[in-house]
């Protein structure tokens, strides 16, 4: 049934939408970024049901999602490579209270961001920091000086 | 230097070694991005009419509908007929491709009478006189299921008498 191809579809689309539009856009939930969320998931719902209001249609679409998100999960579990690419690398961001400009430039961050961050983490100032790490899920782990 | 976290290695977490095209990968498939919503911009997607005509001796017959459409949209397509001698029994023929996984929601004004002529929809426009412009409103909309590219022909005859054909295309996006 064309339900599954489109689920199968929509699900790509909207993985391939998340690696590309880069990951500080989608760890943090500002009040526009959660509209906005529920805005992408009611045209991707159209897009995916169409006038399908049936049961076997939710079955169908919701169950191709579930799968090919374990399958997702899986080969992130199983293949290194295949991780580097679906769910990305971290990024080291500041070492030993250097901030690294050139990676920071290249994920669209600025000091200010780093520097909430730090405060988030309780941390004052960004010279306290020993390491700062933008991981794949776009949030920022800081590890402080000992 | 301080010893990194477990897990991080410095030439390729810190230094990028091998990472170089990462942003240029993510800007080059952003920009195809951007390349769909312009096509979608300047019409390839759907659904502005364009405008087909022909003329015969008879009358002249011009046709405006979209070319490009998507599942589930609604569409008009819009037929006027000028004649310029009497066609005593104007019919519209349309092939079974304007009609194939589309719902026609309506007709108007109705034809004095419809039906299948040679598996194609034969509507019955009636008595035109010389001089007349008569406009058909049909208001279609595509199935969700209904995808591919297709030729729509309509023809004008005066009853079973050809006059003139109309060839356009349709593309349906899913």
């Amino acid at each position: 049934m064309d339900i599954v191809v489109r689920a199968a579809f929509a699900f790509a689309f909207v993985f391939f939408l998340t690696r590309i539009v880069g990951r500080r856009e989608l760890s943090s939930l500002e009040p526009f970024d959660l509209i906005m969320l529920i805005v992408l998931g009611d045209l991707v719902q159209q897009g995916v049901t169409q006038s399908d209001y049936s049961v076997t249609g939710l079955v169908l679409a919701a169950g191709t999602i579930a799968l090919l998100q374990v399958a997702v999960s899986y080969l992130n579990y199983r293949f290194r490579r295949v991780r580097q690419v679906l769910a990305g690398e971290p990024i080291v961001l500041i070492e030993d209270g250097r901030v690294l400009e050139a990676n920071l430039a290249r994920e669209r961050l600025t000091r200010g961001e780093l520097e909430e961050g730090a405060r988030q983490s309780q941390l004052d100032s960004l010279e306290k920091v020993r390491w700062a790490v933008l991981e794949s899920s776009g949030q920022i782990s800081f590890i402080p000086k000992q | 230097m301080a010893d990194q976290p477990d897990g991080i290695v410095l030439r390729r977490h810190r230094d990028l070694e091998g990472r170089f095209w990462g942003p240029w990968l993510r800007r080059a498939l952003l920009a195809l991005v951007a390349l769909v919503a312009v096509l979608a911009l300047v019409g390839v997607f759907g659904q502005p009419p364009s405008t087909t005509s022909a003329e015969a001796a008879p009358a002249r017959m011009a046709i405006s509908a979209p070319g490009a459409v998507r599942g589930g949209l609604l569409y008009q397509a819009r037929f006027e007929i000028r004649a310029n001698d009497a066609l005593n029994d104007a019919t519209l023929v349309l092939n079974p491709a304007w009609l194939d996984g589309m719902t026609v929601n309506t007709i108007e004004p109705s034809p004095v009478s419809q039906a299948s002529r040679n598996g194609n929809l034969a509507l019955s426009l009636g008595h035109l006189p010389a001089g007349a412009r008569y406009v058909l409103f049909m208001e279609f909309q595509v199935n969700p299921t209904t995808v591919g590219s297709r030729t729509l022909r309509a023809e004008l005859d005066d009853g079973e008498q050809p006059v003139l054909t109309i060839s356009r295309r349709l593309r349906i996006f899913p």
